[in-house]
């Protein structure tokens, strides 16, 4: 078990310098200059950007700025932007809030999710089903930047329940409503996987001997039924904590979040390199993470599942 | 079980390490009371780009902190004008050697006394090229300025500009390369103002938590992306004329937003009104609102110098002629522009209204008589191209539409994702057609509106995309600068823009106009030259 938490772990080394590697020479393959585009409209200085261009390595070919770069990281340096911010000072204020609001909305999506799938599940064809199939229907076919222009004008403008933006009120205030947004789609993804993986469980040969044992239905439900339906619905949750951190750039930006979506947006437009990569790889750390977890949910699960 | 139990413990470590750091690292606080009638006026703003220091504050978002915090020798009043704010008088016999005298009582927000050497160090420090301050070029008026500009690579072997001196502590006595008569007008840009001793020494430092001489100071440091909050500074002279107990500055990544906050009552400012509120500004915010002429110009350029086609003035009025301002204005800008008669702004001395006379007015006939008289583009084709990362798309393809229509040749709107893919093509000689351009003053006088755009040094040194060149023109500028009264100078600068007038480099479209909203908690304010003038503030 050890052993094999050991070895994935190890797997995100080269992991973490292929990536970097990668979204490097992708965004070096934008076209446009750093440099001119601090300037706007107006042209950049010649004397000035030659002094800025010397001083962020913009001169020298990709291989040299990646090293500039890698070598940086690996002394604990995250590097600069190009108006002189610390990308590790940027990546400690806005990652919290983006993780904050990814974990809101991870934990509203399981339990809403799995709740309403299960009910739906049990009452199948009944009143209740239908409004859990309607719903959810209706939550996947809307786009996540409409729901949530709608949500903020009528709790936020008209009602005044939550705030319309900012994080000023903190946690869970300022949370709540974006959250949901954020987790609208998945909440209906998870409620539809838990409905069909627990219309099959019930039916199950195990699931009527327990019956049969005269087992009271919560526990035949709670534990015989749901945890085997469980495990498809794990698989997805832990690839949408991943997909949630990715998604937040358009809910932030809906609700004025200064979380890493926004900056991440804002920092492939000016071709910052180096945030990039460095916000890129947190993500995708987040992914590996998640990913592991989802592996060791398994075995708690399903104790026929073993990593030995 | 063993594996399955262990598993469990991982787990759950790794989920609770997941939430501690989210709930250890957030720097919100929920208890900043900012409720009606505390006096605290909160304002919409984007992202500063750069720290908060004055020389490298190039935009309007950064620049409006800095104008609450700092006062230069030169400020504009509510009509645009030119007026003193620090300098007591300001004294020229040749626009070249100018004497200017402080007011005093001014400190700044630690205690220390402004001075004339607070001003000289603050703009040597600006003009010097290791420090790369955004606004540098703006000091190349100052004799001096070269020696610390020496170029690529070259480190400057000096750091004082020799055309400035203080003659005690509150006479400044500043020499320029040469006449300059603007040079009043450009002092009141937010990079001249002076810095204290602090600044030199953790210039980062200073960037989050700057110190200034002006009616507000900082409370805390800059919250990148959240707010930047000033409180007033009761030691300034003119502090018993701010109403503002504060100011709020908060950090918008999307107007759209803002909007929302502004209509809910949780924002007192938005500067400018984003499009998705213009069908609706007047009724959301009855009687809270401002609508005046702003300082942008959009034009049309052209690449004369390296495009054949572009190269006869004819066939650029022709262009020109084709176009509908009133209907781009109107119908695409919901009256959010105005029709461009003029390469100079409507709010700055020396415009004339109708300037552009003919050339700027619809007249499809005769257009197309001119288009045909002047050869015409090789294939009957043009292009425009536009950066796709502004609100561009829907006027350029009107724009477009119109020039097709009315010359009977093909249009296309070509998009560029940024505006510096088009510089960088112009830089090329790779882009053959047309492109959007516009520009904003950086002082109000109409030599901004003139010499940075379409002179022969801007080509290098400036926004002259075009590479166009008229000596004549470049004879009114200098002749302008020499005036002795600044009636005398904007009929100078009248002539060269008649010049640019009968030539059309590029072609002006529309001017732009300021949309403002405010909340109930102000009764009335006033904005010049993008800034709000907080002496104009009235609570209510």
């Amino acid at each position: 078990m050890g052993r094999y938490v050991v070895r994935r772990m190890l797997q995100v080394i080269p992991v973490v310098i292929g990536v970097t590697f990668i979204i490097f020479c992708l965004v070096f393959a934008l076209p446009g200059d750093p440099i001119q585009a601090l300037a706007g409209d107006k042209r950049a200085d010649p004397n000035i950007a030659a002094v800025l261009r010397a001083h962020y390595h913009l001169n020298e070919p990709l291989y040299q700025q990646y090293w500039h770069y890698i070598s940086g990281v690996f002394t604990g340096d995250l590097g600069e932007t190009y108006n002189g911010r610390a990308i590790s000072e940027i990546v400690s204020e806005r990652f919290p809030i983006t993780l904050k609001l990814g974990l809101t909305s991870f934990g509203i999506e399981a339990v809403i999710g799995i709740v309403a799938g299960i009910f739906s599940a049990l009452k199948k064809g009944k009143f209740i089903d239908n409004v859990v199939l309607i719903s959810t229907l209706v939550l996947i076919s809307i786009p996540v930047f409409v729901l949530g222009s709608v949500l903020q004008l009528e709790f936020g403008v008209k009602l005044k329940i939550t705030p319309v933006a900012g994080i000023e009120k903190g946690w869970p205030q300022s949370y709540i409503l974006p959250a949901v947004v954020l987790a609208s789609t998945s909440m209906a993804y998870v409620a539809r996987l838990v409905r069909a993986s627990m219309t099959e469980s019930v039916r199950a040969d195990y699931v009527r001997t327990a019956i049969a044992k005269g087992l009271p239905t919560r526990r035949v439900i709670g534990v015989h039924a749901l945890r085997n339906s469980l495990i498809p619905v794990v698989t997805f949750l832990g690839f949408d904590l991943g997909a949630l951190m990715g998604g937040a750039i358009i809910t932030e930006r809906v609700f004025n979040m200064p979380g890493i979506g926004g900056q991440l947006a804002q920092s492939v437009y000016l071709r910052e390199r180096p945030i990039v990569v460095g916000l890129v790889t947190l993500l995708v750390l987040i992914y590996l993470v998640a990913n592991l977890l989802v592996d060791l949910m398994y075995a708690v699960l399903d104790p026929r599942i073993r990593y030995e | 079980m063993r594996g399955a139990k262990s598993a469990k413990w991982v787990a759950i470590a790794a989920v609770v390490a997941l939430g501690a750091t989210a709930c250890g690292g957030g720097g919100d606080d929920g208890s900043s009371g900012k409720g009606k009638g505390n006096g605290v006026v909160s304002v919409e703003i984007g992202e500063p780009q750069n720290g908060l220091v004055p020389s490298n504050t190039y935009e309007t978002e950064g620049g409006q902190v800095i104008n609450a915090l700092f006062t230069g020798l030169t400020k504009l009043d509510a009509d645009n004008k030119v007026v003193n704010a620090m300098a007591q008088s300001v004294e020229t016999k040749d626009n070249k050697v100018w004497t200017i005298k402080l007011k005093s009582g001014y400190t700044f927000h630690n205690g220390e006394k402004v001075t004339a050497q607070s001003f000289i160090d603050a703009w040597n420090y600006g003009a010097n090229q290791t420090n790369a301050q955004q606004t540098n070029p703006l000091f190349s008026h100052i004799q001096g300025y070269s020696d610390l500009n020496p170029g690529e690579g070259k480190k400057p072997k000096t750091d004082k500009m020799s055309g400035l001196k203080a003659v005690g502590d509150d006479t400044l006595q500043i020499t320029l390369n040469g006449a300059f008569s603007a040079f009043p007008s450009q002092l009141s840009f937010t990079a001249f103002v002076p810095l204290p001793k602090a600044f030199f020494k953790d210039p980062k430092g200073f960037g989050e938590a700057p110190i200034g001489n002006g009616p507000f100071k900082m409370k805390g440091t800059f919250k990148h992306n959240e707010e930047i909050d000033v409180t007033k500074y009761d030691k300034y002279p003119d502090a018993s004329k701010i109403e503002a107990k504060g100011v709020n500055f908060k950090i918008y990544s999307n107007l759209d937003t803002a909007y929302k906050d502004l209509v809910a009552g949780n924002l007192d400012v938005q500067l400018v009104i984003p499009n998705s509120g213009l069908p609706t500004y007047h009724k959301d915010l009855p009687g809270r609102y401002i609508d005046e002429a702003d300082s942008g110009v959009g034009y049309i350029g052209f690449p004369i110098k390296y495009n054949k086609a572009f190269q006869n003035a004819d066939l650029r009025k022709a262009i020109s002629m084709s176009i509908d301002r009133k209907t781009i204005a109107s119908k695409i800008f919901l009256g959010a522009r105005t029709p461009a008669d003029d390469f100079i702004s409507p709010i700055i001395d020396g415009y004339r209204k109708g300037a552009c006379g003919d050339a700027c007015t619809l007249n499809p006939a005769k257009a197309k008589e001119l288009y045909k008289a002047s050869g015409g583009l090789p294939g009957n084709t043009l292009e425009i191209g536009y950066n796709a990362d502004g609100d561009h798309k829907a006027w350029i393809e009107a724009v477009a539409n119109q020039i097709q229509q009315n010359l009977g040749i093909k249009v296309t709107a070509k998009p560029f994702e940024q505006f510096q893919t088009i510089l960088n093509d112009l830089d090329a000689k790779k882009y053959q057609g047309a492109f959007r351009m516009a520009w904003n003053m950086d002082y109000p006088d109409m030599e901004n509106y003139l010499r940075p755009i379409f002179s022969k040094e801007a080509i290098t040194n400036g926004s002259n995309y075009s590479g166009y060149v008229n000596e004549d023109f470049e004879k009114l500028l200098v002749k302008g600068d020499q005036a002795a009264t600044h009636e005398d100078a904007v009929k100078q600068y009248q002539q060269a823009d008649d010049v640019l007038l009968k030539d059309l480099p590029y072609i002006p479209v529309y001017f732009y106009t300021l949309n403002t909203g405010f909340s109930d908690k102000i009764k009335s304010m006033k904005i010049a030259g993008h800034n709000i003038l907080w002496d104009s503030v009235k609570l209510s």
